[in-house]
């Protein structure tokens, strides 16, 4: 069996179709991301957040009316996949844990006769959720370095911002669609935690695991091929491993739905983020990691040229 | 065919190890499964005499889960630089306060010291650190230094508090650890009860200087506690108590060894007064003699009575269950006697929980006169048969003195004869009471506890005036520092704020593990499936490949105690993405070969040799990424990171290696086809 055998698709002639498609993605993504923004979780936002499961299902109105009662004001409150799992969320940390003390103490007024168990507990301070976001960004950054100057080293430098400028894209093409989501679709309980960071980086990983794949075909058919243009021979090599990209990514892909179905609400976010990443990360490491070496190529090439010419004059 | 053999060799090798170090895992499992099966205490009581040591280590070695699977508590603190400034200060005035407090807010959002932030305040309002704290003539510059040390000092005085009382809670398998300048972690799995552990965490520690009562007195004691409990009174008790223990603390080993053991360490501490005059040393001197002189014995036991008032004698050709039987107290709290008449009691580590339990019953409370109480010392006197042994101590209810007196304490070794000491200092009000106290107990012991745990029991050689103390006699500099903090512990104490917290109850957890598990397990077979469809016999061998890889995850995992959560399945399961990439590219590149004409040997050769630049290079940045990950994560990322990177690692071996010894063996046993789908 095999999917796809000697295809010969011409990838990238309708590159600036696929440039112009990415960038109007990536700005209706970032108009999302910047207009209704990711809901922050309390690890980033600090705060308090209390999830507790009712033996009976629950008025979400009533625990409402209690709380407000109870002067935790401007807390969220929702279900979690069922009416008796209820999250209720808010922005104080308070001293020590007595936001959460006080939560409980409401919630066993209020629901008398309806006990309760307390599933999870989160108290961050903000001075955690700050120094988390410091740390997910520098965490981003150096990866991104690290990854650049490992790739200018095993490669040619061009190819190695072919590949950053692919995560780039990623990254934000990603943030975008799941802001977008999120906004489409509160149900879905998208939020920027520490699992969605963590996806975020793993979808780096993977990315450039398959832009370098990609690469690294080329870097063997350039010796092989040597008369013919970059043009041509990313072509081919980008046919070459389409198989390969459509197995591996494919499997990943089932992989990651399945935790999204049935991995629950803690998996959520770092499943949905991470699915998103797999479908831009395979889409990129062919219309952006490529299409930009070639541009690129060329773009230099072509600036070369002149310079030649002036050289050439300069001795005349 | 030699290159074949070696890399079987290393095959089974890594496999062998991995198994090796997953066994504990499994045997925990089967344990867990045993006991959910046990009808009733009795049954459970031998089955833990049987089993108590094979499953306590079992339980150490296996893969623990993290508190997110098994439930659990996750705390950070951190120590209130404010209130830490505002108890050092000379005085505390509304100034000082409104200062600290607008600092506090400003240090939510700044990167910058907090006593930086301090001292620039302090300076906005016309004042300097010199008004509240050192000497007039001090330098500023060295007051603030000073007041450094003192807020890193103050997070070691609290990581003391709480591993002594956690300990004492009796958590299994608690992690304290110091993060940053000012920070402490706290993983407790486990705990349900999430107020008593806060109060626990976060409450002020009580030092107390209390009076070790007299052996004579003390004998008399225990003499009715083992009376009574051989009269057969508390059988009922203690069985079904043992059971109780084995759930919470995993105290079960049952030692039936005897304390023979001659190497005992009294405590061998005295305090003197500290005074540098050459007179005072000539006294040290002859104290250090003394201590030398005390050479512990295993003489007979003059004046302790079994319950029969039959003298005993821990020698004796008495067998070890008669012993337990007559001697029930006995056994557990053991008495060593030595030469110059003083004894101590000695209990086995894994007897403790046992003992404090039979202390709170009412019938043996009702026993012990009401001025007395009981205390365990920090650590281990000395290990006999591998386990460690605790003095037990036996003192006057009411202390003589509260920590709150002593204002500083500090560690040094003797210049006059090398040995370590601690100096204490008390405020006037202590001095005075400590004057008549040492007085009236020359020679005697005293013991410094903190939050009901023995630190030192210094011998007191003279009456000490004017409240500077010194405390001799310490093993080494490291038990001196330690003393030190205690000391300070209860003087300055290390006010804790809990800046994030995390609890886990028990039933998420399980639906976590069911959850993650289940999907990751689902996900596997639907990928094995498919590699068998597509790739036939080669997408096979891959799939044993990925078992085997999963095997070689989960053995790196174990030998490293590493911790399994949830964001860690998740890593797992890319991990095992990438493995498949891996056979996918290098079987892509086989077809291409054989589908060039080229014989099967070959296309092997040349697939596996052209695949692997580029698994090398997807796999080395992933690593990076993972590894960045790890460095600047915390908690539950770093456990993702931690297995993608494991994964990494072990998918290099298998991908590379490991299926490829199957096609060599086969090509090279002449098969000229193989079924690469």
């Amino acid at each position: 069996m095999q999917f796809f055998h000697g295809t010969n698709i011409d990838f990238l002639s309708k590159r600036k179709l696929f440039y112009l498609a990415s960038t109007a993605l990536i700005v209706i993504g970032m108009v999302a991301f910047f207009a209704k923004g990711l809901v922050v979780g309390i690890d980033f936002a600090g705060g308090t957040e209390v999830l507790v499961r009712f033996q009976k299902d629950v008025e979400i109105n009533n625990i409402r009316t209690s709380m407000d009662q109870s002067g935790i004001t401007g807390a969220e409150i929702k279900t979690l996949g069922s009416d008796r799992d209820i999250l209720i969320r808010t922005a104080e940390p308070g001293e020590g844990t007595s936001v959460s003390d006080r939560i409980k103490e409401a919630l066993t007024k209020s629901e008398a006769g309806n006990t309760f168990e307390v599933l999870r507990i989160d108290k961050v301070g903000p001075k955690i959720g700050k120094e988390l976001t410091t740390s997910a960004i520098y965490a981003t950054i150096f990866s991104l370095i690290a990854i650049l100057i490992y790739l200018a080293f095993r490669f040619e430098f061009l190819y190695a911002l072919g590949s950053v400028v692919a995560l780039l894209h990623d990254v934000l093409m990603t943030l975008g669609i799941v802001a977008l989501t999120g906004a489409l679709f509160p149900s879905m309980n998208l939020e920027l935690n520490q699992g969605m960071v963590a996806a975020f980086l793993t979808l780096i990983g993977f990315s450039v695991n398959d832009t370098v794949v990609v690469f690294d075909r080329i870097r063997e058919n350039i010796k092989l091929f040597k008369s013919e243009s970059i043009f041509s021979v990313m072509n081919k090599s980008l046919n070459y491993t389409l198989n390969r990209t459509i197995i591996t990514n494919g499997t990943v892909f089932i992989t990651v739905l399945i935790l999204l179905i049935f991995g629950g609400e803690v998996n959520r976010s770092f499943a949905y983020t991470f699915l998103i990443g797999i479908i831009t990360g395979t889409y990129s490491s062919i219309y952006v990691a490529g299409a930009f070496v070639v541009d690129a190529k060329n773009y230099f090439d072509k600036k070369k040229k002149p310079a030649v010419r002036n050289a050439v004059v300069g001795k005349a | 065919m030699r290159k074949n053999r070696f890399r079987i060799i290393l095959t089974l090798l890594f496999i062998g190890l991995s198994l090796y170090f997953l066994y504990p895992t499994y045997k925990d499992y089967q344990f867990n499964k045993d006991i959910k099966n046990l009808a009733n205490a009795q049954d459970s009581a031998a089955f833990f005499d049987k089993y108590g040591a094979d499953l306590l280590k079992a339980r150490e070695d296996r893969i623990k889960l993290g508190l997110d699977l098994q439930g659990g508590m996750y705390v950070i603190m951190e120590v209130d630089i404010a209130k830490l400034l505002l108890d050092l200060a000379k005085k505390q005035d509304e100034t000082l306060k409104q200062v600290l407090d607008a600092v506090s807010e400003q240090s939510k959002t700044s990167d910058d010291d907090f006593v930086d932030l301090f001292e620039l305040k302090l300076k906005e309002k016309g004042l300097s650190l010199k008004a509240y704290y050192g000497e007039i003539r001090d330098e500023d510059a060295s007051i603030k230094s000073t007041l450094k040390t003192e807020v890193e000092n103050a997070i070691d005085r609290a990581i003391q508090v709480v591993r002594n009382r956690i300990d004492q809670y009796g958590v299994s398998e608690p992690v304290i650890q110091k993060k940053g300048s000012s920070r402490l972690v706290v993983e407790l799995p486990g705990v349900s009860n999430i107020a008593e552990v806060r109060k626990l965490l976060q409450g002020t520690a009580l030092l107390e200087f209390k009076l070790v009562i007299d052996p004579q007195i003390a004998v008399k004691v225990m003499e009715k506690v083992n009376t009574y409990m051989a009269g057969g009174n508390l059988d009922s008790l203690m069985k079904a108590d043992s059971l109780g223990q084995i759930t919470k603390v995993d105290t079960t080993k049952q030692d039936t060894s005897k304390i023979t053991d001659t190497k005992i360490k009294k405590d061998s501490t005295s305090l003197t007064q500290k005074d540098t005059t050459k007179k005072d040393i000539t006294k040290k001197d002859t104290s250090k003699k003394k201590n030398d002189s005390i050479k512990p014995t295993d003489s007979n036991l003059t004046g302790l009575t079994d319950s029969n008032g039959n003298p005993i004698d821990t020698n004796q050709q008495m067998s070890e269950e008669e012993f337990k039987k007559k001697n029930p107290w006995f056994y557990l709290v053991r008495p060593q006697q030595f030469q110059d008449g003083s004894l101590v009691w000695l209990v086995r580590e894994t007897d403790k929980p046992k003992v404090l339990k039979l202390l709170e019953k009412k019938e043996i409370q009702d026993i012990i006169p009401a001025d007395i109480s009981f205390a365990f010392s920090n650590r281990s006197t000395f290990v006999d048969e591998g386990e460690n042994i605790y003095q037990f101590y036996v003192l006057k209810k009411a202390p003589e003195l509260t920590g709150g007196v002593v204002i500083n304490a500090r560690s040094n070794i003797d210049p006059t004869n090398n040995t370590p000491v601690v100096y204490m200092e008390m405020n006037s009000d202590g001095s005075a009471d400590w004057a008549r106290i040492t007085g009236a107990n020359i020679n005697k012991q005293i013991a410094i506890v903190l939050d009901n745990v023995v630190y030192s029991a210094p011998v007191v050689r003279s009456k000490i005036t004017g409240g500077s103390s010194q405390i001799e006699g310490m093993a080494n500099i490291q038990e001196a520092k330690l003393l030190e903090i205690v000391l300070k512990a209860g003087a300055l104490p290390a006010p804790l704020s809990i800046i994030e917290e995390r609890t886990v109850g028990p039933s998420l957890g399980e639906d976590s593990i069911q959850k993650g598990l289940y999907s990751s397990i689902i996900a596997l077979i639907l990928v094995a499936i498919f590699m068998l469809v597509y790739y036939r016999f080669a997408g096979g061998v891959a799939d044993i490949a990925l078992a085997f890889n999963m095997v070689v995850i989960m053995g790196i995992m174990a030998s490293f105690h590493a911790t399994l959560t949830l964001p860690g399945i998740a890593g797992l399961i890319l991990s095992i993405g990438m493995a498949v990439d891996s056979n996918v590219l290098i079987y892509e590149r086989i077809r291409e070969e054989l589908a060039g004409g080229k014989p099967i040997k070959t296309a092997i050769e040349i697939g596996y040799k052209k695949a692997f630049s580029a698994i090398l290079d997807g796999h080395v940045t992933s690593i990076i990424t993972a590894i960045i990950l790890y460095q600047f994560g915390t908690g539950p990322i770093q456990g993702f990171a931690l297995t993608l990177l494991i994964g990494l690692i072990a998918n290099l071996f298998t991908a590379i290696v490991m299926t490829r010894i199957v096609f060599d063996v086969m090509t090279d046993k002449g098969k000229s086809t193989i079924n690469f789908g």
